[in-house]
């Protein structure tokens, strides 16, 4: 550390050139020192976090709170923790992390996820007769949740880890997707996409349960062709039910179906 | 599957058209009052659905609906001119199936491919359409096998029984099949008799039974 701070003239420049070179070694020095010593800090916590997933595999596995927030911290250092490859953050560690990463939380985390990635694959099958390949994350949670095997079976299930589940299905294609209807999340399973159109009649149905033409002509101030025309397609997709016994004929999304 | 299970079997998922599991008759008759599925307060249910996918999910939904009200309330035979009041309609959200449409949903029903749950029961003229049917939650095979389980397991293979024993009698008063029609069974007992199990002989309620 320089004792002459503050020299004055000539010297002062000289110091301050020194001192000036003197800091940048200085702070290479620091930065190095930090450098280490957060490798070793990581490399601390990973062989603690190793140590922790393997005495609350379990926790982690029946616990959606702890799973979430487990999610989430794993999201904030950086690492995807169901698919070991892919890393998001700084490449340097993280690279080395990654893959220590899907070892280390192995086979329970990632079975739950991939199990639940099945079932709601075939529950998105199962269902696709009726509502045409669109159905709420709430309504494929609560049918997850009274079915059985690993999934269900006393495990609970949340909507987060629902979505994880299917994000863990992109890199296979196969084309499964959250859309956003209004307030509600909607998994499609079908490749056709809805027009701007369809997904406002949809959120209507959201709200109100049902449409009739006229409603949406009133509301949505739609000719009537066009309104006749968007609820053709949703019913050749079979996306909504047909109710002709009301005054008006009723449209009905088939998400209201089942609900207890 | 034969007699009182208590243990009621996991419900197929791969069949559409599965019966209801087997429960023993004490508790279904606990609980007097049937629970109809939410879907039954779903108004387009009552509309036959002009998409056919979505046609074919909603017969799935109604051959499921009539096959657990029929096991509940241990009907064996439907008879369209006088029908349950709230099994093909839901006066509180005033929607019914039209009588057209039951008949319809019923034809659907009958085809072996969607489970053969109902059979119709031919009129004396053959120019009239029928107007009662069977409604198989157990398909008659499905029966045979329960009573001869039953029979096998209470050790009365050799005996002979009595049709009105085997319907009515004490000794199967916990049975899924008590008070069955006559005419099913002995269609039912038919069954066992082509499979070389049972054999009847006399006439009427007095005719007898002997299962081998």
């Amino acid at each position: 550390m320089a004792s002459n701070r503050r020299g004055v003239g000539m010297s002062a420049f000289s110091n301050s050139a020194i001192s000036a070179d003197q800091y940048a070694r200085h702070g290479q020095t620091l930065r190095s020192n930090h450098a280490e010593a957060l490798a070793n800090q990581l490399s601390v916590f990973q062989a603690a976090l190793h140590n922790f997933s393997l005495t609350h595999a379990k926790d982690i596995r029946q616990n959606p709170q702890f799973r979430a927030e487990f999610a989430r911290m794993c999201h904030a250092i950086g690492v995807d923790p169901l698919a070991g490859s892919n890393v998001k953050g700084s490449a340097g560690a993280s690279g080395k992390t990654g893959s220590v990463w899907a070892k280390m939380l192995g086979s329970s985390v990632n079975d739950f996820y991939f199990e639940l990635a099945v079932r709601v694959v075939e529950v998105c099958r199962e269902t696709r007769a009726e509502n045409g390949g669109m159905i709420a994350v709430s309504e494929m949670r609560k049918r997850i949740e009274k079915g059985r095997g690993i999934i269900g079976g006393g495990i609970d299930v949340t909507d987060d880890d629902i979505e994880r589940a299917l994000e863990s299905l992109v890199p296979l294609g196969g084309g499964f997707k959250i859309v956003p209807l209004g307030s509600s999340r909607f998994i499609r399973s079908v490749p056709k996409e809805l027009n701007l159109d369809q997904s406002t009649v949809l959120e209507v149905m959201q709200i109100l349960g049902h449409v009739t033409v006229s409603m949406l002509q009133a509301n949505l101030g739609w000719e009537r062709a066009r309104a006749i025309a968007v609820i053709d397609d949703l019913v050749a997709d079979s996306l909504v039910w047909v109710d002709s016994q009301a005054d008006e004929t009723e449209y009905w999304s088939p998400a209201a179906m089942h609900d207890g | 599957m034969a007699s009182s299970s208590s243990s009621p079997a996991p419900p197929t998922l791969t069949s559409a058209y599965a019966a209801p599991p087997p429960t023993s008759i004490s508790s279904q008759i606990a609980s007097t009052t049937f629970t109809f599925p939410t879907y039954t307060s779903f108004p387009p249910f009552y509309t036959l659905q002009p998409n056919l996918t979505t046609r074919a999910r909603q017969l799935t939904l109604w051959s499921n609906l009539l096959t657990t009200y029929c096991a509940h309330h241990r009907l064996f035979k439907l008879s369209l001119s006088f029908l349950p009041a709230n099994l093909f309609a839901n006066p509180s959200i005033h929607r019914t199936l039209s009588q057209p449409d039951i008949r319809t949903v019923l034809d659907h029903l009958a085809l072996p491919a969607n489970g053969g749950r109902v059979e119709w029961i031919p009129t004396s003229s053959r120019s009239e359409k029928p107007n009662s049917c069977w409604v198989y939650w157990r398909t008659p095979a499905e029966w045979a096998d329960a009573i001869y389980g039953w029979v096998d397991e209470t050790g009365q293979k050799g005996a002979v029984l009595t049709v009105y024993e085997i319907r009515e009698g004490e000794a199967v008063q916990s049975q899924e099949w008590r008070g069955m029609d006559e005419e099913l069974l002995r269609k039912v007992l038919s069954v066992l008799v082509k499979r070389g199990k049972a054999q009847i002989f006399g006439q009427e309620e007095t005719a007898g039974v002997k299962f081998f």
